[in-house]
């Protein structure tokens, strides 16, 4: 059980220690002047590479100069503690028994009281939970539908229409239904493919207008918006995790976690050429969730 | 459809290019002899392009038609050295061009020539508005191109290349016409005037104020998580073990 | 003036123990420190951002001096945001600060956890303090990416879409959860100023509450200490807190500040006014959350395209690697101790470290895990990995698969041949 003061003899001793001192001279000497020149920054309109720099030398040079005085100038190392025992004694466990079972009278129906007492905390802890649920509105059929409705006009993010010949072929346009344009739930991809007879699989062709085929934008897995379009292999891609949907193919997804295509918008013309849908989506849009499919 | 004309190079511009055109790489046009004509464009793009493009550039096997491509297309791949393409497989990169500017238009008005491809757009960034052209850069560029511009991963190899070297040119031309995987965003998709704005932000972000310090690539919390372990537990580390003692004595002899 | 004050609370007593109380000062021992500095830091760096930060969802439009945004529609948080880093003079440096600071916190505790596991300082009677830390871990990785979405930018927006769809994916309770929460269907009208009452109020609260149970814990217990000369279980050997301990401790929290303002200067970190405001309809290329949750969104990209459906009801993908890996990942760490001391038999108190080369197993063990977790965060960032090397993402993903196998398997193998080798060579332990 030793305490040491910092160790050595005579003059080699006496100049580490100056050495020292001057090391936390400096230091402290430096931090000041850092925190003189960040308030003449600041002064000045401020900087943030000069204000972050001078503040990280005005706190590092108080810090460094502690440790310096810490290492070289305080008392260090291998001095022992007992640690005692974890668990309290036999004389202090009965003592708390004691103390805590004061004031106990035998009642006939303690265990009656206390078990009323219970269930009155519980019933009161489970009432004050209720409040809880004024947080938020009863999961109804928002999940289930959008905004489309048959004969709503597709509206871009502008509130324009949509014609078909206003889409290049190879072109990608996101729209909304009339009424609802910028909802979160309903951005929807107007995709033009060219001719027709390139949709196969499960995309259904009566519901695409002159080679533009409409999906959900919202990523069946987990919701981000598929917002790549790679042009020459007709596939939407998803930034997040790389879900990959074949556009021919019913927005299949090909590669990545998404488990279930892009549901499809069927979409018409209307009297004056504009592109409507004919009614909602048939499924659920987006993200499962676990009664998607009742 | 007129393609854009170029401001004629003066004749000390054409000797140089003589002398340089010694020094480019083999897939360029061979330099003319003194005293012949200059290829003009036709012979230039059945010298360097119709082995992969066919010689009425219909395509082949090898390559797509070019006659939908129209002055857009051929300048953007041109000029970004995209195009001569030793290997057809891989995604095209933008490289030193082969070609100088006087065979770039040559080749541009040729293959304009061919088809119905859009011209090569009167882009003028300083006409957009900045903050605009952000807005509509984040909804339709972003999802590809990332915030920053930096690009992005598509699937099976490709990506949607870094926005910052391109010209204004260069990227009002791959608007119009979406060279590889890139969609065609019409005149009816974006306006001419949203056109400008996306050019102007598409220059700026070229070199964006960075006034947080290092960008750190603009590639988000990836490199910034990097930092903090590298930089930031590294350097605590070092404090530490400045400061604690390094070593108990140990049990064993 | 001590006297003045030691006459109303009679504190010298107590003070004396407490500044007599002797650490043992390993520098292995310094980590979990670091933690706490970080949280100083958060702190006071939050405080002064709460007095600019407008929790509001309302629509406002930014006229300051960023001028790729000027007149741009926006919500009242992403515009406060955006003045702050811009137009408040050391705005941006104390924004940076507290988030660096963030990413510190949660890096830090990681490290010291790990130096907890390896060197077996969870035993008896170190449970408790176990648990404390892995729920103060928790609560750390909740707070941060709250506190990043309370921005409300398109990149922390995309985030909070992800955690809506991977809450809602919850069976029979998810569509609840998710609509209490959001007050509706995302994004919803509440959030932001809901996710700022929990990251200023209550999870800090929390935090500081536990973090003080955390060193009580600790005094009253002492710390452990590894073997050596003059080394028992029943004693503890190394430094008085005062002057020593305390002027370390002291010296080490301004380095940490230091390196923090360093970082919140040179380092630019979330630039939120290239990411945008939040647009539901919109994502940018490369979206990936803050580093500590990169291995949930690794988790989200390498599994499988698998479902379970039936009957019309679903277990949705993103359940699995987003609500069950996290639970699995949590509740075997909270477990540990007691899995640990099972499967050993040994349920006797340690104050002696273990030299992780003396226990193979669990050093190996701990490494498989930190392989596992670690190729799950590399994969959170396989598409940026792909363009910056020239890869295809999907054989990324697909070699990412097989390494999140065969790494941990290779890793815990060689740890463990290690182990024993390095035991060898230390010859046989004498006590």
């Amino acid at each position: 059980m030793q305490e040491t003061e910092p160790s050595g003899s005579g003059d080699a001793a006496a100049s580490a220690a100056a050495t020292g001192e001057r090391v936390v001279i400096g230091a402290f000497t430096a931090s000041t002047l850092a925190a003189l020149a960040l308030a003449v920054v600041y002064w000045r309109g401020g900087q943030p590479q000069l204000e972050g720099v001078l503040l990280g030398l005005s706190l590092g040079g108080i810090g460094v100069g502690m440790v310096v005085w810490a290492k070289r100038f305080l008392p260090s190392g291998e001095i022992t503690e007992e640690r005692g025992q974890m668990g309290s004694t036999q004389e202090q466990v009965l003592s708390f028994t004691q103390a805590f079972e004061q004031g106990e009278h035998a009642i006939q129906r303690r265990a009656l009281l206390l078990k009323l007492l219970g269930a009155a905390v519980g019933a009161l802890g489970v009432a004050a939970l209720f409040p809880i649920r004024s947080l938020g509105p009863r999961p109804g059929r928002g999940l289930f539908e959008t905004g489309f409705r048959n004969g709503s006009r597709l509206m871009t993010e502008d509130n324009l229409p949509v014609r078909p010949q206003d889409i290049p072929v190879e072109g990608v346009v996101t729209v909304w239904p009339e009424g609802h344009v910028g909802e979160p739930d309903s951005p929807t991809l107007l995709v033009k493919v060219g001719t027709p007879d390139l949709f196969g699989g499960r995309t259904r062709k009566q519901w695409t207008v002159e080679g533009i085929v409409a999906y959900s934008k919202l990523c069946t897995h987990t919701g981000c918006p598929v917002g790549l379009y790679q042009a020459r292999e007709r596939l939407l891609l998803c930034p997040c995790h790389q879900s990959t949907f074949d556009v021919v193919e019913g927005a299949k997804p090909i590669f990545g976690p998404a488990t279930r295509p892009l549901p499809q918008l069927p979409i018409g013309l209307n009297q004056a050429g504009e592109l409507v849908a004919m009614g909602d989506y048939r499924e659920p849009i987006g993200p499962g969730f676990w009664n998607r499919g009742r | 459809m007129s393609p854009r004309r170029r401001p004629l190079a003066p004749l000390s511009f054409a000797a140089l290019f003589v002398a340089l055109a010694a020094l480019l790489p083999v897939q360029s046009a061979a330099p003319a002899a003194v005293g012949q004509r200059e290829p003009d464009g036709r012979q230039l793009f059945v010298t360097g392009c119709s082995s992969c493009h066919g010689l009425n550039g219909g395509g082949t096997s090898r390559g797509p038609s070019v006659k939908g491509s129209g002055a857009a297309g051929a300048y953007y791949y041109l000029s970004t050295g995209r195009m001569p393409l030793a290997d057809s497989d891989a995604q095209p990169a933008r490289k030193p061009p082969a070609y100088s500017p006087e065979q770039i238009d040559l080749l541009v008005d040729y293959v304009a020539s061919l088809g119905d491809g859009p011209p090569i757009p009167d882009v003028d960034p300083e006409a957009g508005h900045l903050a605009e052209g952000g807005a509509l850069y984040r909804t339709n560029c972003g999802p590809c191109h990332a915030a920053s511009g930096i690009g992005g991963a598509l699937s099976y190899g490709r990506a949607a290349p870094s926005v910052k070297p391109a010209t204004p040119a260069q990227a009002a031309a791959a608007i119009r016409m979406g060279p590889g995987q890139m969609p065609v965003f019409g005149p009816d998709t974006l306006s001419d005037d949203e056109v400008n704005s996306i050019v102007r932000y598409v220059r700026f972000l070229d070199s964006p104020p960075t006034p947080g310090g290092a960008a750190l690539g603009g590639a988000g919390p990836i490199p910034e998580g990097f930092v903090v372990w590298i930089f930031g537990v590294g350097s605590l580390m070092l404090a530490v073990l400045w400061i604690g003692k390094l070593q108990e004595r140990n049990a064993r002899d | 003036m001590a006297r003045w004050v030691d006459d109303r609370l009679g504190a010298a007593y107590l003070a004396t123990k407490a500044l007599r109380k002797v650490f043992p000062d390993h520098w292995s021992f310094m980590l979990g420190e670091l933690s706490l500095y970080s949280f100083v830091v958060l702190v006071l760096t939050g405080v002064y951002l709460t007095f600019f930060f407008e929790p509001s969802q309302a629509e406002a439009t930014y006229r300051g001096s960023y001028e790729a945004l000027r007149g741009v529609e926006m919500t009242a948080a992403y515009r406060s945001a955006i003045e702050l880093s811009f137009d408040v003079r050391a705005g941006l440096v104390m924004r940076q600060i507290h988030h660096w600071a963030a990413l510190l916190f949660v890096a830090t505790m990681v490290v010291h956890m790990a130096r907890v596991f390896f060197t077996g300082a969870f035993r008896r009677p170190r449970e408790i303090n176990w648990m404390l830390g892995v729920t103060l871990l928790i609560l750390a990785v909740f707070n941060g990416f709250a506190g990043y979405s309370l921005l409300d930018d398109q990149l922390s927006g995309t985030g909070l879409r992800i955690a809506y769809s991977v809450a809602l994916s919850i069976p029979l309770a998810g569509t609840w959860l998710v609509s209490l929460l959001f007050g509706g269907e995302f994004p919803g009208p509440d959030i932001i100023e809901r996710l700022y009452v929990i990251h200023i109020l209550l999870l800090p609260a929390v935090i500081g509450l536990l973090i003080a149970a955390h060193m009580g814990i600790l005094l009253r217990q002492k710390h452990t200490q590894f073997a050596g000369p003059g080394r028992a279980e029943g004693n503890v050997v190394g430094e008085r807190v005062w002057p020593t301990y305390a002027a370390k401790g002291l010296g080490l929290f301004f380095i940490t500040t230091a390196v923090l303002a360093a970082l919140g200067g040179l380092a630019q970190i979330n630039p939120i006014w290239i990411y945008g405001p939040f647009e539901p309809a919109e994502v940018s290329a490369a979206s990936q959350p803050d580093w500590y949750m990169g291995w949930l969104d690794g988790a989200l990209r390498l599994m499988p395209p698998w479902e379970v459906r039936v009957f019309g009801f679903e277990l949705p993908n993103p359940f699995f690697p987003g609500a069950v890996l996290p639970g699995l990942t949590f509740a075997l760490l909270y477990m540990w101790p007691f899995l640990e001391a099972r499967v050993t038999g040994d349920r006797s108190e340690h104050h002696l470290l273990d030299r992780p080369r003396d226990r193979p197993v669990r050093t190996a063990l701990g490494v498989s895990t930190i392989a596992f977790y670690g190729v799950l965060f590399l994969a959170g960032g396989s598409d940026v990995l792909s363009t910056t090397f020239g890869l295809s993402v999907n054989a990324v993903f697909q070699a990412f698969r097989i390494m999140l196998v065969a790494l941990p398997v290779a890793g815990g193998w060689a740890t463990y041949r290690l182990c024993k080798e390095l035991s060898l060579r230390d010859g046989p332990v004498v006590v």
